[in-house]
């Protein structure tokens, strides 16, 4: 954990939760830079004309958060494809013991959300942006509570000093800690469009473009509250998307930035009270993170849940209008 | 600005890219044939199910039907003893009173038989008896008889024969 650089350098109380927001936020610098990156960053925010000191600026240069998108995706592929294409390539129908939990959220999602939100019929071509969303989510979620790059920070301290390899290095900032993707509202921001886009691409695809819309004002309604409905519907298609970013940022940002502060006890125990009262503090404070870390596991599986069932609910609601 | 809500448009743009990378890997690779794989099993299960219970149906048929034919045997079985049973008895019956029959016209032979000897018999004694009274007669004679003692002597002769002769 990169909080453990402070130790025994100048610690107060009051550092705390810039400590965890600076673990928790997206690092400041690109931890790898590609010309061609910053090339296109340039030209595509030109085009859009949006300066290179805008907070809109497009930088597509890697940063922690962007690495680690393209970890996480990259264990979500190799496991998922792995285990599946083995599982059907044997044909002996015995699934082993990962297989058999993708198979218990695989089944159970469309048994239970699929085939009754969306539809029996329909829901073959949306199962695959659900069970993608579950799995991507659930997979950064569990992911950020697994402490791999905290631990090469560790590891980092002891056998070689990161620092001296200058503050731009690679493994100077990976060492610096990992992080939960998911928490990062820009990566959920992403996720929520795709289903915002997926709703509607649902519903134009059942009743075509000019029929959807209209499809936003329920029939049948005395004609002055038409002016009360069509703006609070129109309102709740942008509000889902959003509703949907924060509530998976938040909970995940919550726990970590928690889980940080339970352990910072411990160093504010050291610097406010002397080191004795430190070591009376840690066992407190790390059976608190742990506990944490626990309902940070369940949350982790149900934020994935419930991002992947409002998904579903939402092509459901475009797909049959009259509920 | 609070760091934690920046807005990072290279983050989005990433985001998006991955994520609809691994959309479309996933869906090609794992989803759909997964999908297929498990509605294809599904469809196994059920057809073996309905395949079982069919077969249960067919071997409570069989069964009835193997008990029936059984029964049927039985019942055919019992049937034939039965009918073997008379039919011995009657012909048991039948030699019996065939020899019965056969025993009486053998008895009815001899005794017609045993009655025509007797007759016979009897005619050949009372010829013998006639000879003798005759022979006695003559002899009687010569011992010089009147005549009406003689023909007296005769008559009563002749018709003791004769009350002898109803008799028998």
């Amino acid at each position: 954990m990169f909080i453990a650089e402070k130790v025994g350098k100048e610690w107060t109380m009051d550092q705390a939760p810039q400590y965890a927001i600076d673990h928790v936020a997206n690092s400041k610098k690109n931890i790898f830079e590609f010309d061609f990156l910053n090339s296109l960053s340039a030209k595509i925010s030109n085009f859009f004309g949006i300066s290179s000191e805008s907070l809109f600026y497009i930088d597509l240069g890697i940063s922690k958060h962007v690495f680690l998108l393209f970890f996480v995706s990259f264990i979500v592929v190799s496991t998922i494809v792995t285990l599946i294409q083995g599982y059907i390539s044997h044909k002996k129908n015995i699934p082993n013991k990962f297989m058999s939990v993708i198979e218990m959220f695989v089944i159970y999602l469309r048994d239970d959300v699929l085939k009754n939100f969306i539809g029996h019929k329909e829901y073959r071509s949306w199962a695959p942006l659900v069970y993608t969303i579950f799995f991507f989510v659930l997979f950064g979620n569990v992911l950020g509570l697994i402490p791999i790059f905290d631990l090469t920070g560790l590891i980092g301290k002891i056998g070689y000093n990161a620092e001296m390899l200058g503050k731009d290095n690679i493994l100077y900032l990976l060492s610096k800690g990992g992080h939960t993707v998911t928490a990062n509202v820009n990566v959920t921001f992403a996720i929520a469009t795709i289903t915002f886009v997926a709703f509607i691409a649902a519903g134009i695809q059942k009743y075509g473009f000019v029929q959807h819309w209209k499809n936003l004002a329920p029939s049948g309604l005395p004609w002055p509250l038409y002016f009360v409905v069509v703006p609070i519907e129109f309102m709740g298609l942008f509000i889902r998307p959003l509703a949907l970013t924060l509530r998976l940022a938040g909970n995940m940002m919550g726990g970590h930035i928690a889980l940080i502060i339970f352990i910072t006890f411990i160093f504010s125990a050291t610097a406010e009270l002397g080191g004795l009262a430190g070591f009376g503090i840690a066992p407190f404070s790390i059976s608190l993170a742990l506990g944490l870390t626990m309902l940070e596991l369940l949350v982790a599986v149900i934020q994935a849940y419930v991002f992947a069932l409002l998904t579903a609910v939402f092509i459901g609601m475009a797909i049959h209008v009259d509920h | 600005m609070n760091p934690l809500l920046t807005p990072e448009l290279g983050t989005y743009v990433w985001s998006l890219v991955i994520f609809m990378t691994v959309l479309f890997v996933l869906r090609k690779y794992a989803w759909n044939p997964l999908l297929d794989f498990l509605e294809e099993r599904e469809k196994d299960i059920a057809e073996s199910l309905k395949m079982a219970e069919s077969a249960k149906t067919d071997l409570e048929q069989i069964k009835d039907e193997s008990e029936k034919i059984l029964n049927e045997a039985k019942k055919e079985g019992k049937a034939i003893v039965g009918d073997s049973k008379l039919r011995a008895e009657e012909s048991a019956a039948k030699i019996l009173n065939d020899a019965k029959a056969k025993s009486n016209e053998f008895l009815d032979d001899a005794k017609s038989k045993i009655e025509i000897e007797k007759k016979r018999a009897i005619k050949e004694i009372k010829e013998e008896v006639v000879d003798l009274s005759l022979e006695l007669a003559t002899k009687v004679l010569q011992r010089n008889v009147k005549d009406d003692d003689n023909s007296k002597f005769i008559k009563s002769s002749l018709e003791a024969v004769k009350v002898d002769e109803a008799k028998s």
